[in-house]
């Protein structure tokens, strides 16, 4: 089953003058075992958006469906706190919900509240500790005095550690270096391919998008503005115009030699592609 | 959180709005202390009149007031039981068994209910009407005859209106986290009392961290703009009493002394 909206209404503050519709009749499918990107330009309702998949905001109107479950606007939701331990929801800025005294506790914390035991929940934050490249020298450190790149790392692991199906990450990449970027980036990516979780993930950063995400979910108002494969939906870049999307440097530069009458053959996908047809170009001319 | 209206700023365009927060806070000042004076129901009625009519030139609605009163009803109504419990004076009102409810009980209760009312009608019509920073302003000018006993007015202001410009802040950030944490499978409305200890922990501790870094970066960034505090500083806003504002001083004096007398003659 995938993940489904059905005419989905978010409205904050219903009834006061402050009333804000930040969803207006959302119909969307994920499918699962994809990466999928959601962008769009802030206050756009991504964030609103995500914070209905593991139910942290029920629907004003319509229905989500989810991994087998169904919440509507209109019934009292039920098995909330399982479903949160099968939809992992990464918050942006996720460092500031860390608390406990060490790093291995505040990991194991997740677990534990889904019920396992000491033992299973520290096995369990060990592993996703050791993912996100936290080595056990940290196992013991309080995670207040760690640097921000590796409290966001221990934060991202607290959710792992939950071993949700689905992951949904807002934002997970903001503030970081672009070495840090990259390593997170390969670790949802790899996180998707050989644990075949679904991943969700918010973000601004085109070249993420398209070197790491399958589909793309553009929202604009409260609204799905558009949806395709990241592929397709790059190679065009007027849409990408269209939609408010600046599209990556690679495509930009593609286009640009187009326009000077290269015949850049589509599907060129990294830099090092290009570089290589760039090369074997100049070989045939030269 | 929309439904809290005791205490609260409503944005409205009328005269009392306008007024000098110096001017209105001492006027407060002076009528609450009248509302001490033990005038009667004359003296309250007067009182009465009075609030009711800066409620009517500030065009704040009834139903607003009602909603600041709302939460002293059940105050009033436990302060009740225990008048009925304590007081036997006075004619008996009605009997159950052996119990009695004696009349001076009710009025006590009515007497503390209409005091109550009118402080919180005279704050309000300050509270409603006054922007937070005009308040602290206000406060400072008020203060400032003080430092020559070396009361640090400046320095309170400042706290006051840091500590009100942090309330919407703390309270986004603390629904931050509970969203945070409850996405970690954290139950913050059922569980055992020690997972509710170890839930309310998961709120509190990443909410002082970051309470305790704004507050850093907030004294990083006002030494950088070179504040000092206790030297002197100029103010974009220059508070100036007008015509009415004497007016409206006149008034609360004059209403004050009248009670006075009244309490006096009583």
């Amino acid at each position: 089953m995938p993940i489904a909206f059905k005419d989905v209404s978010h409205v904050y503050s219903a009834g006061t003058p402050y009333e804000y519709r930040a969803l207006d009749h959302v119909d969307l499918e994920i499918q699962e075992g994809k990466m999928t990107a959601v962008v769009g330009q802030t206050g756009s309702g991504k964030s609103t958006l995500v914070q209905h998949l593991n139910a942290l905001l029920l629907p004003t109107e319509g229905t989500v469906y989810i991994l087998d479950r169904t919440i509507d606007a209109n019934k009292k939701p039920k098995q909330l706190k399982s479903l949160r331990g099968d939809v992992g929801l990464v918050f942006q800025f996720p460092e500031y919900q860390l608390f406990e005294e060490t790093v291995l506790k505040d990991t194991a914390f997740g677990p534990k509240n889904f019920g396992c035991t000491v033992e299973e929940a520290e096995k369990r934050a060990k592993q996703a500790l050791q993912l996100t490249g936290i080595g056990p020298e940290y196992y013991e450190r309080s995670p207040l005095e760690l640097s921000g790149g590796q409290k966001r790392r221990v934060a991202i692991a607290g959710i792992l550690a939950m071993d949700p199906r689905v992951l949904v990450l807002d934002e997970p990449t903001a503030g970081l270096d672009p070495a840090g970027t990259a390593s997170m980036m390969k670790l949802f990516r790899r996180l998707n391919q050989e644990l075949h979780k679904t991943v969700l993930i918010v973000t601004h950063d085109m070249e993420q998008v398209y070197r790491y995400c399958d589909e793309v979910i553009v929202v604009h108002d409260g609204k799905i503005r558009h949806q395709e494969s990241s592929a397709e939906f790059f190679k065009d870049a007027h849409l990408c115009n269209e939609m408010g999307v600046l599209p990556p440097s690679l495509i930009r530069l593609e286009e640009m030699m187009r326009e000077f009458g290269f015949a850049v053959p589509q599907g060129i996908v990294t830099e090092e592609q290009l570089a290589q047809w760039i090369a074997q170009e100049v070989k045939n001319h030269g | 959180m929309g439904s809290i209206a005791l205490g609260r700023y409503i944005p409205l365009d009328s005269v009392v709005h306008k007024m000098d927060p110096r001017a209105k806070i001492m006027a407060m000042l002076i009528v609450l202390i009248a509302v001490f004076f033990p005038s009667g129901w004359i003296g309250y009625a007067v009182l009465f009149a009075a609030a009711s009519l800066m409620i009517l030139l500030s065009k704040l609605s009834v139903g607003f007031i009602w909603r600041a009163m709302r939460p002293m009803l059940i105050m009033l109504v436990f302060l009740l039981v225990i008048n009925a419990l304590v007081v036997h004076t006075g004619p008996v009102l009605f009997s159950i068994g052996s119990f009695s409810v004696y009349l001076d009980a009710v009025l006590q209760t009515l007497y503390i209910a209409v005091r109550l009312l009118l402080m919180i009608m005279i704050t309000t019509c300050l509270t409603a009407t006054t922007k937070p920073l005009d308040m602290t302003l206000g406060i400072e000018d008020l203060l400032k005859p003080f430092e020559k006993i070396h009361v640090p007015a400046h320095e309170i202001a400042m706290l006051i209106s840091i500590a009100l410009r942090f309330i919407p802040d703390l309270i986004d950030e603390t629904q931050r986290i509970m969203k945070a944490q409850e996405s970690r499978g954290v139950d913050l409305q059922e569980g055992k009392l020690k997972e509710k200890i170890q839930a309310i922990l998961s709120l509190i501790v990443p909410l002082f961290v970051s309470a305790f870094q704004r507050a850093e970066d907030l004294a990083n960034a006002m030494e950088a703009r070179g504040y000092m505090p206790g030297e002197p500083r100029t103010r974009y806003k220059v508070l100036k009493m007008a015509g009415r504002d004497y007016i409206l001083l006149a008034c609360a004096l004059i209403t004050a002394v009248g009670i006075g007398v009244l309490a006096w003659a009583v």
